[in-house]
């Protein structure tokens, strides 16, 4: 049976994501993947979200909407202001935003869809934003020289190590949120294979309910979590203010 | 494992499939625009309107608490004015009822005083009167006893005697009588 079982593994496999459609603009191919029409799928109900828990919203309230509006704001409230200070108070509509959009785009896996978190490239624009704020933020608050400046510390030796520091944390954070969702669909196509193929459907009630709720549920949120603390975390870090 | 490997080779960027793991500078602009969008929705719809109502809120507790701390202060004055006043009253009370006791005791001495003085005098005037009334009768007994003595002794003498001798007489008896009794 197990050397059965290998034989049909050969079968398995896990598919980057298919093209939905593809135009010409002039020359240029224009090609719109699942990625795009999953995220598409999510903002229409994030939208709808977002609406329904900021209207009427009340100074003085007992609804469970406002609560739970106020609830969630609240939360990236505290967690920008924790970690990246009063300061950096504009960030949060990014962080949250960006927390909610990369969660639900990890979920969509729940209702059958291809994650557009386990493409490397929708998690590679996200780590981009990164990239470019918190240049950003070193430039804002170090100006030109505290930039460059930033690159020769503690020793001009250190410069190339500097840079590629730079490059490297987008870059990790990027690939973390994207193979440890991308693991996750592996593992549980794995585990619906192989149940598929011992039992005939018979075992594949209660063990695949379990690991997609930690691949899918568990590690969404986990993941999601973790980009956004990568975030503000890298941002506030550039800061060459001296204060 | 090494299969499986081959066939994510295999169906490295194909037509219509992107592979397993890859870049696409498509996907990367629509994931950066949905993001903006995302961004946007969460910031205009629910982000802003949550942060003013908490600020509000904020500012609501904060001037409630104000007026709080306000109220209780001016109570607390008021309270102390109050007493401050009450305790002024007892004291003006207190010395009313002192000062009318003072003048009660004052206008019952007098009273007790003058009623003395006018029973003093009336028991003078009475005395007086009683002397005078005395004297008179005296006086009247006296005249009596003359005329009586000088009718008798008209009735004896059978004799005008002139009014001046008669007088003379008299007072001589009566001095007599005086000295007698």
């Amino acid at each position: 049976m197990a050397t059965d079982l290998l034989k049909t593994a050969a079968e398995f496999s896990v598919q980057g994501p298919i093209w939905s459609f593809d135009f010409y603009i002039g020359d240029y191919h224009v090609i719109i993947s699942e990625s795009i029409v999953v995220q598409w799928i999510v903002m229409a109900v994030l939208a709808v979200v977002f609406f329904i828990l900021g209207r009427n919203l009340k100074v003085r309230t007992t609804s469970r909407r406002q609560m739970a509006a106020e609830y969630l704001v609240g939360l990236f409230r505290n967690m920008v202001r924790d970690t990246m200070g009063e300061k950096y108070h504009k960030y949060t509509a990014y962080i949250g935003a960006l927390f909610c959009f990369s969660i639900l785009n990890s979920l969509s896996s729940l209702f059958g869809f291809r994650s557009p978190t386990s493409d490397l490239s929708v998690v590679a624009a996200w780590g981009l934003v990164t990239f470019v704020l918190t240049q950003r933020n070193k430039f804002k608050t170090g100006g030109v020289k505290g930039f460059f400046k930033g690159f020769v510390e503690p020793l001009p030796f250190m410069l190339p190590f500097n840079i590629i520091g730079e490059i490297a944390n987008p870059v990790s954070q990027t690939l973390r949120h994207f193979a440890n969702i991308l693991a996750g669909s592996v593992i549980g196509g794995l585990i619906y294979f192989a149940l598929g193929q011992i039992a005939n459907g018979l075992g594949s009630i209660g063990l695949p309910a379990i690991l997609s709720l930690y691949f899918d549920c568990f590690s969404a949120f986990i993941q999601a979590y973790i980009f956004c603390t990568l975030t503000m975390a890298y941002v506030s870090g550039a800061d060459c203010s001296e204060d | 494992m090494i299969e499986l490997l081959n066939i994510a080779e295999e169906t490295a960027t194909t037509q219509g499939q992107f592979s397993l793991v890859s870049i696409d500078p498509n996907t990367i602009v629509f994931t950066l625009i949905n993001t903006l969008i995302i961004f946007l929705i969460y910031f205009f719809f629910l982000h802003k309107p949550v942060c003013k109502i908490l600020d509000q809120r904020a500012e609501m507790v904060n001037k409630e608490m104000d007026e709080a701390e306000q109220a209780k202060n001016e109570a607390a004055a008021v309270k102390a004015e109050y007493e401050q006043r009450l305790q002024e009253s007892k004291e003006e009370a207190n010395k009313i009822v002192a000062e009318a006791t003072k003048k009660a005791q004052q206008r019952e001495t007098e009273i007790i005083a003058s009623a003395n003085e006018e029973a003093a005098q009336l028991k003078k005037r009475a005395e007086e009167s009683i002397e005078k009334e005395k004297k008179k009768a005296i006086n009247e007994i006296k005249e009596e006893i003359s005329e009586m003595v000088v009718m008798a002794a008209s009735k004896v003498a059978e004799k005008e005697i002139s009014e001046k001798d008669n007088e003379k007489i008299i007072d001589t008896v009566l001095s007599q009588i005086g000295e007698n009794d």
